[in-house]
């Protein structure tokens, strides 16, 4: 299978880092699956590993002891279980990866129906899961997803052929005291930066038309949202 | 791409303790994860030069790279009990993490293409003459040295414009004025051949 090839060559630049989320989820997969190609994997990161030997120099004074102090105060996370399984294969490798990392993103597996979305009314959840999934399992969906600097995860799925996205919120502090967190999008059509909707924490919002855009952030805002975005948490770019 | 002489490694390298015996790390790595602050410290003793210093070489700003290095080794500590050693060395588990945060956060501030923009309008040129410059007596670094130097062109600045400069393959191959197939490749055979060289096995 030309595809099986394909993923295969990317050994080294998945071990480089070279590779993105899309990429690295379906090669992910692909090594559950090849224990020869997970020995080269394994081996060719200890390789790299050793690139980091040249460039060794002393941290900044305060690292250590600031490092140490955050320890102090970081509860560590208990072993992990075994993954959970994952959504039937759809066909393409593309679609798995993307419906694989969402999965994993919302801790869910995919169209479950736990895709809570905060302020839509019980009866508009089943079509806002199933436009999800179909943006998800999209073809041509992207993901983007990056750990904010002040904890929990931002992740946006973006179908151009759909014109439309997901965007999913993770392990977020509280907004704070009658605070909440906002969605953006800017880029293409859209110059200045558009709400697409707000979240009191965890959870995900379907954006129906994406006019474009290539950035995504989300911001901390007063109760009920701000016109344009105040105090900008994180953002990615497409 | 290029950077202020004083960033230069060269002029901030210190030698570093002897090199870690896998087992040890591997040992800390686990007491970690059960919760050792003891271990933790020393562990960061072992590796925090390299960890801060390849953050450090992939973002180039300092303040940003002692942020991300911060993280890192607290990510560390956080989530050493998920490291399995039958997956591949302690080492290999920090670095991996390593580096893809600082890779992370060098491709959230900036678009790949506007960056291989930038970078293009700038002339190629590679860190691999600062390794050069940086690689002192140190056993590890004379090998590591010896081995790249032992690539062909190619191989090497794939693999160091994708390790040290963060560049996903596409951006390498826009760089490079090399095919996307040939540069994938050749990222794999250089490490191949790297790891031939160093004797590496698991």
């Amino acid at each position: 299978m030309a595809e099986t090839v394909d993923i295969h060559a990317l050994a080294g630049a998945y071990v480089l880092d070279a590779v993105d989320d899309i990429e690295r989820a379906a090669f992910d997969r692909h090594l559950r699956d090849c224990a020869s190609c997970a020995i080269e994997v394994a081996e060719l990161r200890e390789t790299s590993t050793w690139l980091s030997y040249p460039v060794a120099i002393t941290p900044p004074p305060g690292m250590r002891e600031a490092v140490f102090a955050r320890v102090a105060n970081t509860p560590q996370e208990r072993a992990r279980r075994a993954a959970p399984s994952t959504s039937a294969r759809r066909g393409r490798w593309q679609r798995w990866a993307v419906a694989a990392v969402a999965a994993s993103v919302l801790g869910a597996g995919v169209g479950t129906g736990t895709w809570v979305v905060a302020d839509q009314k019980a009866d508009n959840e089943r079509q806002i899961n199933a436009q999800m999934q179909a943006v998800v399992s999209a073809p041509d969906a992207k993901l983007l997803s990056k750990d904010l600097p002040g904890g929990g995860r931002i992740s946006f799925i973006v179908s151009p052929s759909r014109d439309a996205g997901v965007a999913v919120l993770s392990g977020m502090p509280p907004a704070g005291v009658n605070k909440i967190y906002q969605l953006w999008m800017t880029g293409g059509s859209t110059p200045t930066a558009l709400s697409v909707g707000t979240l009191e924490g965890d959870g995900s919002k379907y954006i129906d038309g994406l006019q474009g855009a290539a950035e995504f952030a989300v911001s901390r805002e007063p109760a009920g949202g701000s016109a344009t975005p105040t105090d900008i948490v994180g953002g990615v770019s497409f | 791409m290029r950077r202020n002489e004083d960033e230069l490694p060269t002029t901030r390298f210190v030698p570093l303790s002897t090199p870690e015996p896998r087992v040890d790390a591997e040992d800390l790595l686990h007491r970690v994860g059960r919760g050792d602050e003891r271990a933790f410290r020393v562990l960061y003793d072992l590796l925090a030069a390299r960890v801060y210093g390849l953050i450090r070489r992939v973002l180039r700003d300092p303040a940003q790279a002692e942020e991300v290095a911060q993280e890192v080794m607290v990510e560390v500590w956080r989530t050493a009990a998920r490291f399995d050693s039958s997956k591949g060395s302690a080492t290999a588990w920090i670095f991996t993490i390593s580096h893809r945060r600082a890779v992370d956060r060098v491709r959230s501030e900036q678009a790949g293409a506007e960056r291989v923009r930038k970078v293009a309008a700038s002339s190629v040129e590679t860190p691999y003459d600062d390794v050069v410059e940086a690689a002192t007596a140190r056993i590890e670094q004379q090998q590591v040295r010896r081995c790249l130097d032992g690539l062909t062109d190619l191989q090497r600045e794939a693999i160091t414009l994708a390790y040290y400069g963060g560049h996903s393959y596409r951006e390498v191959a826009d760089l490079l004025e090399t095919a996307l197939p040939t540069i994938k490749t050749r990222m794999r055979d250089g490490l191949i051949r790297m790891r031939d060289c160093l004797g590496v096995s698991v």
